[in-house]
């Protein structure tokens, strides 16, 4: 589906002659000729106005009666007037009826000096109020979640909030109850409004009535500073505003992308600040002695590392988190491989991919953006679930199929939350990604009428999944329309088979015609927030910066977990994970960890890896507080900046391993941030003549600048001859494991004070078929093992669960699903 | 050499030329003129008041040190943490913490107080404007003008110094004085 034209129409407002596209709403047309209509019920963003407030009357020539501007869209040779007397006293009475039952407590409301109520009453209001009679009274405050309070006395009901619950969110749960002046916001039956999104109704609010608790009375506008930067606590990569004070971050507000988040946080996003000033927070070197990790100084600290890690030399391992910037990313690789001689360095959690297929599948010209998901004529969202992996794109996905009738298919193995929103559903068995591609490459085939029909079916039972829905699919796919973007989980080259799951991944992309076509592609989402920028500084094993050819192929994280338990390899450097956390196959790496002799971490929580097993453990650097660039998922660079000042004796990164090269007889040439910078720049091709003004405020994507045709080729992008995957194994009685991580799987959330109720315990998704079957009822404790590993977990049902599966969270501190070793599981009541 | 910009540029305004009786007059007379005032004030007494044993009354709209109010019924703090006081500040010295309410702590009579409330006396210019931008009357100016202390830090007034009784150190001047 195209991008609509825009076609510029002219009309006259306050005599003005004003160019505006057509079809927009007079309110956004009159910007264009610097008109101010005031509104409070029209939002952009929420979609269809509603015309609640009636703020926005403007007089049109030709009709009879004052108009809403926010629901009237321009036309050609319009004649409108906004400041004639009748559209003032309508303006006036507006303001004065909305203010009678407004109690008027700016001083201890929230929202005084930042609120559009006080701008308008101020601007557009009468000055004087003739209501003497008693305005209406609730409790207040009130808490509508433990993130947001409530102060329905304040409410003018413009109804945003409950639009964006049931509109954008589509979580349903804030209504309107009750009738005119009686009405009022709430929850059915007043239960608490917890929803990944919720946070967002606060900055929507254009009163005081829906205000943050944790922010709840903490500083005043004329307080604070606001300072844009990105936040990287998941692969979405929103722009943010962070709302400082003193050298505290208070708040966090969306920084508006329509290319990146649509305005739009998740909650997570939006609070987890929290974690930057808390106690938990390690804000100085530490070095174990004694068995224990003890403060030390960061002389100590270095020398310490320094000397251990030249030891060690060409015997040492490292891993990078998601969270690390492209900048320390490269600085790693090349303290990596150009100081301690190792080509062991990685930052994929699923095992890696050979160089070719890491070209293949980041080539520019298969590469879909995020606002084509929203103007794209179906999207597949395969093996990966956006609300968790990154959610800002479930939002943007129920956007296009709500306003713009995109057809949605889902091919997970978990059941998704967009589930509902979706044309079509496809299931298939956990780590099937590749036989369930093979038969939907078959059944694309079989559309086009090659006679596939058989290997659909064989393949299809293979991946556990509905042959009919496969070839459903197929026909969705080819007959939607041209623009198909794919979203899919990197858990889909996961795992052994990842190598091939993607070829079949680009097989599927070549059938659909997906490359070299604006407004189609691929778009990944990455286990970690860098993924994709991490893979292109040279965080890999077998890719060195700009995804070029090293001399030697290093190992991958499962090798390095391996060697290191071996004994060959002896030290570890971890760059911001602690693997017991974030990486696959617990038992490995606490045997790594176990035999290792040096583990240097970058860290900011004492997580459990880190606390049993560092030796070393420099503190990181919070997201806000990092200078540095990310690149998002659809090869967007973007800037971090940072807003406050080093808590404690936090040091920045680049530093630190800028630092720690020179100490092993290696001047990495970086003593400022932006050198660092330039230094990736300049190694990386396709990144070439990227400087950090460029980036600027809203980031740049590289694919469409002209250095992308450095990128490198791979041999071959498809089609690739795959042989057929081995089938997913038969249940018999056990149940197949399959893992995802939770949206609020992350230690941020488990110490920010307001976020901590969310942070998961361990839970069994089940079918309600398979419940029945093993008389499991929700919240029972039943216990999942495999081989003498078993976790601890309570029930919870799914109707869109596949039956013979059962899902379990990890990255959780107890009871992670990476104990266990899959493919089946036994579940038994504890 | 100085340098001569020429006659045609600056014309030089000479005074009266001296010596001669004229010139006697402009020495002494004009002196003994302004003598006669001093010594018409010596015949009247002195009128120095001495500070700090004596001092001046201050007319009641003299804007002195600021004071926090209470209610007088409640004993509640009138300050709600507002902040509009730090915001309509010119020098920039009032800060304002502001903290909830909870039912076993109950310290204003609004939902939020003020957790910390300070006025940095060496930056105050008394202008009075937060007095005018308190929506409860909760922060005024007051009469005492001596505030001189040792150390700087020291003229950081803190909440439970301001809301405290002051001493009355400076006398007001009565009605119509």
């Amino acid at each position: 589906m195209p991008r609509p034209e825009t076609r510029m129409v002219t009309l006259s407002i306050d005599g003005r002659e004003v160019t505006a596209p057509e079809n927009v709403m007079l309110v956004d047309g009159a910007k264009y000729g610097d008109v101010e209509i005031p509104v409070f019920c029209y939002e952009p963003k929420l979609g269809a106005p509603v015309g609640a407030c009636r703020m926005c009357l403007v007089e049109i020539e030709g009709i009879p009666k004052l108009q809403t501007a926010c629901s009237t869209p321009v036309k050609d040779g319009m004649v409108v007037h906004t400041q004639t007397a009748r559209v003032h006293a309508a303006q006036e009475a507006i303001v004065e009826f909305l203010l009678i039952n407004h109690p008027l407590d700016c001083p201890v409301c929230d929202k005084g000096g930042e609120c559009p109520l006080q701008d308008i009453s101020f601007g557009w209001g009468g000055g004087r109020s003739r209501f003497i009679e008693p305005k209406r009274h609730f409790q207040k405050p009130l808490a509508l979640s433990p993130l947001i309070a409530i102060d329905r006395e304040r409410c003018i009901l413009c109804y945003r909030c409950v639009r964006f619950s049931q509109e954008i969110a589509e979580d349903y749960q804030l209504v309107l109850q009750e009738r005119a002046a009686h009405t009022f916001v709430a929850t059915f039956d007043g239960h608490p409004y917890v929803a990944p999104f919720s946070g967002n109704i606060i900055e929507l609010c254009p009163v005081g009535a829906l205000t943050s608790q944790p922010y709840r009375f903490r500083a005043r506008p004329w307080d604070i500073e606001g300072s844009g930067s990105v936040c990287t606590l998941c692969p979405a990569q929103c722009n943010v505003n962070f709302t400082v004070r003193d050298e505290r971050v208070l708040r966090v507000l969306a920084r508006d992308h329509a290319e990146v988040d649509d305005g739009w946080l998740c909650d997570k996003g939006r609070f987890a600040y929290q974690a930057v000033h808390v106690d938990e927070r390690i804000t100085r070197p530490m070095i174990r002695d004694g068995g224990e990790l003890r403060p030390v100084s960061w002389e100590r600290a270095l020398e310490h590392a320094a000397s251990a890690l030249g030891r060690a030399q060409a015997r040492v391992g490292a891993i990078a988190g998601g969270e690390t910037t492209n900048e320390e990313g490269f600085l790693l690789q090349r303290l990596v491989r150009e100081v301690l001689l190792s080509n062991d360095v990685d930052s994929r959690a699923g095992g890696s991919l050979s160089l070719d297929l890491h070209r293949a599948l980041g080539a520019p010209a298969a590469q879909a953006t995020v606002s084509d998901l929203e103007f794209a004529d179906a999207v597949l969202v395969l093996d990966c679930e956006p609300v968790d992996d990154a959610p800002i794109l479930d939002l943007r996905i129920r956007k296009g199929v709500r306003r713009r009738r995109v057809e949605l298919a889902v091919a997970t193995s978990r059941p998704s939350s967009l589930d509902p929103n979706a044309r079509l559903r496809v299931r298939f068995a956990p780590g099937c990604a590749e036989a369930f591609l093979l038969a939907l490459e078959a059944a694309i085939g079989t559309a086009a009428g090659e006679p596939r029909r058989e290997e659909v079916a064989r393949l299809a039972q293979a991946a556990g999944a509905d042959a009919g829905a496969v070839h459903a699919l197929a026909d969705l796919l080819t007959t939607s329309g041209d623009d198909v973007v794919v979203l899919w989980g990197e858990r889909v080259t996961g795992g052994e088979r990842g190598e091939y799951a993607g070829r079949a991944l680009l097989n599927v992309a070549g059938r659909l015609g997906l490359r070299d076509r604006d407004g189609a592609g691929l778009l990944c989402v990455p286990a970690g927030t860098n993924g994709r920028g991490l893979a292109e500084a040279g965080v890999l094993p077998n890719a060195g910066p700009g995804l070029s050819e090293v001399e030697e192929a290093g190992r991958d994280a499962a090798g390095i977990a391996a060697a290191v338990a071996a004994g060959d390899l002896v030290a570890l450097y971890l760059l911001h994970t602690d693997p017991l956390r974030d990486l696959p196959n617990r038992g490995a790496w606490e045997a790594a960890l176990d035999r290792a002799s040096l583990v240097v971490a970058h860290a900011a929580f004492l997580t459990e890896g880190i606390r049993a097993h560092a030796d070393v453990v420099f503190p990181a650097e919070s997201y806000a507080e990092k200078e540095g660039t990310v690149t998002h998922p659809d090869g967007r660079l973007q800037r971090l900046r940072p807003a406050i000042g080093h808590q404690g004796e936090t040091r920045a990164e680049w530093q630190v391993l800028a630092e720690l090269a020179r100490r092993l007889g290696r001047d990495l040439g970086v003593h400022t941030g932006p050198m660092a910078t330039d230094q990736l720049v300049a190694a990386v091709p396709f990144y070439a003549g990227i400087t950090l003004d460029e980036l600027g405020g809203k980031g740049l994507r590289w694919p469409a600048r002209e250095a992308a045709s450095a990128f490198p080729a791979p041999a071959t992008a498809g089609p690739f001859e795959l042989e057929p995957p081995a089938p997913a194994p038969a249940p018999n009685g056990r149940l197949r494991l399959g893992t995802f991580r939770s949206i609020w799987a992350a230690p941020e959330v488990e110490v920010s004070p307001a976020l901590k109720f969310l942070h998961p315990r361990q839970r069994a998704e089940l079918s309600p078929a398979d419940a029945q079957r093993l008389k499991l009822f929700p919240g029972d404790r039943v216990t999942v093992g495999s081989d003498g590993h078993s976790v601890s977990a309570i029930v919870a049902l799914r109707d869109g669960a596949p039956e013979g599966t059962v899902f379990l969270e990890t990255a959780i501190p107890e009871d992670s699903a990476s104990l266990l070793e899959g493919p089946l599981v036994e579940v038994r009541k504890a | 050499m100085p340098w001569n910009p020429g006659d045609d540029v600056i014309s030089v305004q000479r005074g009266p030329r001296p010596g001669g009786a004229g010139g006697a007059y402009r020495a002494f007379g004009e002196t003994l003129r302004g003598l006669k005032t001093t010594f018409a004030r010596v015949l009247e007494g002195p009128i120095t008041i001495q500070y700090p044993e004596e001092k001046v009354p201050v007319y009641p709209r003299f804007r002195g040190r600021h004071r926090l109010h209470r209610f007088e019924d409640t004993g509640l703090e009138k300050c709600v943490g507002c902040s509009l006081c730090a915001a309509a500040c010119p020098a920039d010295c009032i800060r304002v913490v502001a903290a909830e309410n909870t039912p076993e702590l109950r310290v204003s009579a609004g939902e939020r107080y003020a957790a910390v409330y300070e006025i940095n006396l060496s930056r105050c210019i008394f202008c009075g404007y937060c007095e005018v931008a308190c929506p409860f009357d909760a922060i005024t100016m007051g009469n005492d003008y001596e505030m001189s202390d040792y150390n700087r830090s020291d003229l950081i007034f803190t909440k439970e110094m301001l809301l405290a009784e002051p001493f009355d150190r400076a006398p007001l001047r009565a009605e119509g004085e």
